[in-house]
């Protein structure tokens, strides 16, 4: 049987280097991956937005294909994953929504180019009122913040990009 | 009216409800976990929001989660669906905690109905006939062999805190009962987390019957008919249909009556189900009540003309709801609902994989409700209900063709389904005669 953490870092690296499907047996099991190829859903009506459901954006999965399925990305976004290549993805935890810093006045936890230590708090995610600090799972500089400040950011949301080391 | 309505649910019922609030003018928001991504109710959505890792428990049952995307999303009511939060009084009474309308019965109504003992002394004392049995969890294993003395073999042990079939043993005599009753205790608890169990005695051959009510916050509480729900196989039901040909007008209005009388014993609001046995005599006895839409709402909306799904959001909001007065309860034609799952038909093990061709029916007559797509991946983790067939024609003899042709013409490849279960139950004798009870399906299976 594979891990759930060993599948969710195959999708990763599938995803990332534009591989159509993977394919892996080990010990018995079977996983199949499909990367870029696999079709989005095609519902029998398209969707259209309802008038100011744009209003809350939340932040999406990388590795999730636009909805609907857009043209390839433009070259300066391939540049960007390249010059990410070998760095690490802090995602989110809960639902909720970003602060970069405790309170509205103070500086924030981390900016980039900075130095954090695994376990050192990033951000606060908050939800339901209640405010969880989200650490940082490895050692590394901070290459980039994702979310917008009081961004309502998703379960698995990419939170920051951190070059380990 | 609340504007925005977070669907806290998946599958085909997200589907459904998404489609009521279009209907309505509502905005909607979806709620999935990380492996549901792709799943069609998040396309049909307004907006969406990933809530947790793919187990229910991180995800669609997470309270927390649920209503942080409410609030970061703006949602002012929560349709729950079925399964999943739908009877948690808890969920229900922290979303009017904050601010946000729960599409369904009040906390008390649910928490009430929820313990199967005191639900059956809340409905008795509103003269709904029970089986014979206790309306208080027992005390220990000599009360329980006292009360089957009284009351006579077979009786059936059942959780307190149950329903939907777990937590049930059956006992035949003295012997069997004094070995089922530590059993049945700890299967209460293992399930529910509470091992009291109660005892009534057991109806042999009866049929499942439940009526759909409806009741609105100013004080209407109306029947819409009955379901006849008794195909059913280890208690999980498998084709539904309206109405039952084994009740006649009179029996019909006096069981209705009972059925409006334990919601009302409930003050229930909402759209609810209560589940009758029904004997071979005749006569029939209140089960439980369900505080949630059903499965098989559809059935009645296709005898009825009545919109449930949008009912229950008006009358969420406060609305009168919208039924006329008149026949309302008298059902027009016939429908059958036809459960269709990812699992094997011999063995009913479940089938998750990608769907590689799709094909839905139309025609007079025929309404699919599904989630389905060709490409559609059907994860591992949540129930096999890929879709529901139903059919409606002017008789009992019409929607049966119609099922059947209907089931012709449907295609689902790269998943196992009771595509075949199903056909060939419509074309069994005794289905067709309509003589039948719960133990239909034991009986089919062992046949074949």
């Amino acid at each position: 049987m594979f891990k759930f953490d060993e599948i969710c870092e195959l999708i990763r690296l599938v995803g990332s280097c534009q591989v159509a499907s993977f394919e892996l047996e080990h010990g018995g099991s079977r996983l199949r991956i499909e990367g870029v190829a696999r079709s989005a859903p095609a519902p029998a009506n398209p969707v259209t937005p309802a008038p100011g459901a744009a209003t809350v954006a939340v932040a999406p999965l990388v590795e999730t294909p636009p909805r609907p399925p857009g043209p390839t990305p433009p070259v300066d976004g391939v540049e960007a994953v390249d010059a990410e290549a070998g760095t690490h993805r802090v995602v989110c935890p809960i639902v909720g929504t970003f602060y970069r810093a405790p309170n509205p006045d103070a500086d924030p936890y981390v900016k980039v180019g900075e130095y954090v230590e695994k376990g050192q708090v990033l951000c606060i995610v908050e939800a339901m009122k209640l405010m969880n600090e989200i650490e940082s799972d490895v050692s590394g500089t901070v290459v980039r913040v994702i979310p917008q400040n009081a961004q309502p950011v998703e379960f698995g949301a990419p939170l920051f990009i951190i070059r380990p080391g | 009216m609340f504007r925005k309505v977070l669907i806290a649910n998946r599958g085909e019922i997200a589907v459904r409800v998404i489609a009521a609030c279009r209907e309505l003018g509502l905005e909607t928001v979806a709620v999935h976990s990380d492996v549901d991504r792709e799943c069609l109710h998040v396309a049909l959505a307004d907006q969406a929001v990933c809530i947790g890792g793919p187990y229910s428990r991180a995800s669609y049952l997470n309270m927390n989660a649920v209503l942080a995307a409410a609030e970061i999303t703006g949602a002012d009511a929560i349709h729950p669906g079925y399964g999943f939060l739908a009877e948690n009084a808890r969920f229900a009474e922290i979303c009017e905690e904050c601010g946000i309308t729960f599409v369904g019965p009040p906390p008390a109504a649910i928490r009430l109905m929820g313990d199967k003992a005191a639900a059956r002394r809340s409905v008795a004392a509103a003269g709904v006939p029970i089986l014979p049995g206790t309306t208080h969890p027992l005390q220990g294993r000599s009360e329980a062999l006292e009360v089957a003395s009284e009351i006579g073999y077979p009786v059936i042990l059942k959780a307190a805190a149950g329903g939907g079939g777990r937590g049930m043993r059956l006992a035949f005599d003295h012997h069997e009962l004094r070995q089922a009753f530590d059993t049945a205790r700890n299967e209460a608890e293992k399930a529910f987390g509470d091992p009291s169990v109660y005892l009534e005695r057991y109806l042999e051959r009866p049929r499942h019957i439940e009526f759909q009510v409806l009741a609105d916050s100013h004080g209407r509480v109306i029947h819409l008919g009955e379901r006849e729900c008794s195909i059913q196989r280890r208690h999980q039901k498998l084709l539904e249909e309206a109405p039952s040909v084994a009740l006649n007008a009179d029996l019909r209005v006096e069981m209705g009556r009972a059925a409006v009388a334990a919601a009302r014993a409930a003050r229930y609001v909402n759209a609810g189900t209560v589940e009758f046995l029904l004997g071979p005599d005749g006569a029939f006895y209140f089960m439980e009540m369900n505080t949630r839409i059903q499965v098989e709402h559809p059935v009645t909306e296709m005898v009825t003309g009545v919109d449930l799904v949008k009912e229950q959001l008006l009358i969420a909001a406060g609305r009168k709801m919208s039924v006329p007065s008149r026949r309302a309860n008298q059902p027009n034609g016939h429908a059958i609902e036809l459960r269709i799952n990812a699992e094997d038909p011999e063995t009913f093990a479940p089938s998750p994989g990608r769907v590689t061709h799709l094909v839905l029916p139309g025609g007079p007559g025929v309404r699919m409700d599904t989630h389905l797509y060709a490409g559609y991946t059907v994860p591992p983790y949540y129930d096999s209900l890929l879709a529901k067939l139903v059919v409606h024609g002017s008789d009992r003899e019409e929607a049966i063709v119609r099922a059947r042709r209907a089931l012709d013409m449907l295609r689902v490849e790269g998943v196992k389904t009771s595509i075949r279960l199903h056909r060939r139950i419509l074309e069994d004798r005794d289905f067709v005669t309509g003589d039948f009870s719960t133990a239909f399906m034991d009986r089919f299976l062992s046949k074949s």
